[in-house]
């Protein structure tokens, strides 16, 4: 059942990340486009992401349990990136927010630049896990079935 | 110690991930709470059939405080001009105040946020700028109604309300702004202090009513002069 869930998770928070950077990098492109901003200036909201991306790249090539087997982690990340995905449908769709009518710019960007802190402390907060758990000490169990098997 | 140092890593990174999941389900139910706050209904049918009968008897003073001025049959002494350019302006309230825009907010038996809102968007357009800005205060400009019996005395009473609820709702479509923020309003605080759809459009409300006053009293001051003059 964990084994069902975990590989469910692990699966579901690439396709999460995708759509919560696809989100992301539509909302800070209008915010920017409207304020005649370089878009340079949007590359630090989306840094954690793209290292998130990396290093979850690390964990699939080198086949680090501690993090592709972490329920935890998984789940965890999962949840950060469905509430990413959540807000921008709020800051778009939620219509009962006063200053999306007001400034009609379809989205509601007061509503979104208030959690892009909270985007940036948790992508930052799942990329330092996400290393701490690379370093694991090795399995002395899996170690001595292979030897036994070797025998 | 190596072991030590890679059992403390997975110590802090359980701590970390831990807390990253703290705060996802914390804005997880932050975001679900403000959602369905904001898309509170309140029944307002029955204070609103008071407002809608309290608006139509005021509407129905100033109707008949100004109809008793009719240049065609006036025998008076006073400036015609005057007291036309005075009924013209307090006719032209009284089709602001009639408009459908205006009237539609009596009819509503439930309202929201936006309901809110829009009340106070319209009042400020339309009673405030259109009706109170334009025609009100700027009949202390035009000499012919300047002239006019006890216009000094009516003349103090228009500049303090005017001032009065020009910025009066300034506060409430603030506070409707800012309801995109995140803030922990509960049940008991909306209860206690401010609900934020039911206060800002009572509140509107009562601004309203209190500008239908002041136009009543220009309406009774005007009746006076014609009926006196």
């Amino acid at each position: 059942m964990k084994r069902i869930f975990n590989g469910l998770f692990y699966i579901l928070k690439f396709l999460l990340l995708v759509g919560s950077f696809g989100l992301t990098l539509f909302i800070l492109i209008r915010m920017n486009v409207r304020l005649d901003k370089d878009m340079i200036s949007i590359l630090s909201q989306l840094i954690p992401f793209l290292l998130l991306f990396v290093v979850f790249i690390i964990n699939m090539i080198f086949k680090q349990i501690g993090v592709t087997k972490n329920l935890f982690y998984n789940l965890t990340c999962c949840l950060v990136f469905a509430i990413i995905i959540f807000v921008g449908y709020r800051a778009i769709f939620d219509t009962n927010m006063v200053l999306n009518q007001k400034y009609g710019y379809g989205i509601d960007f007061n509503y979104f630049d208030n959690f892009i802190a909270y985007i940036r402390i948790m992508l930052y907060g799942l990329l330092i896990a996400n290393i701490l758990f690379m370093f694991r000490e090795k399995d002395k169990n899996v170690d001595k079935s292979k030897e036994l098997k070797k025998a | 110690m190596k072991k030590i140092l890679l059992e403390y890593a997975n110590v802090f990174a359980y701590t970390f991930t831990g807390l990253i999941f703290g705060l996802a389900f914390f804005l997880l139910f932050i975001n679900f709470y403000h959602m369905q706050e904001l898309a509170q209904e309140i029944d307002i049918s029955e204070y609103n059939i008071n407002n809608k009968m309290n608006v139509q008897n005021k509407i129905e003073t100033i109707k008949n405080n100004i109809s008793v001025y009719d240049q065609s049959t006036y025998t008076g002494t006073l400036n015609t001009y005057g007291l036309n350019t005075v009924k013209i302006k307090l006719q032209s309230c009284l089709d602001i105040i009639e408009s459908d825009s205006l009237m539609q907010y009596f009819e509503l038996n439930e309202i929201n946020i936006k309901d809110s809102y829009n009340f106070i968007l319209d009042y400020r357009n339309e009673i405030l700028n259109d009706c109170l800005v334009m025609q009100i205060k700027s009949m202390q400009n035009i000499d012919t109604i300047t002239s006019l019996p006890d216009f000094n005395l009516i003349s103090p009473y228009i500049d303090l309300n005017v001032s009065s609820v020009l910025t009066s709702t300034d506060y409430i479509q603030n506070n409707i702004e800012n309801s995109d923020h995140y803030n922990f309003s509960t049940d008991a605080n909306k209860n206690n202090f401010f609900n934020l759809v039911n206060d800002s459009y009572s509140s509107t409300m009562n601004n309203y009513i209190n500008t239908l006053d002041m136009l009543v009293e220009i309406s009774n001051w005007y009746r006076s002069i014609v009926v006196g003059g």
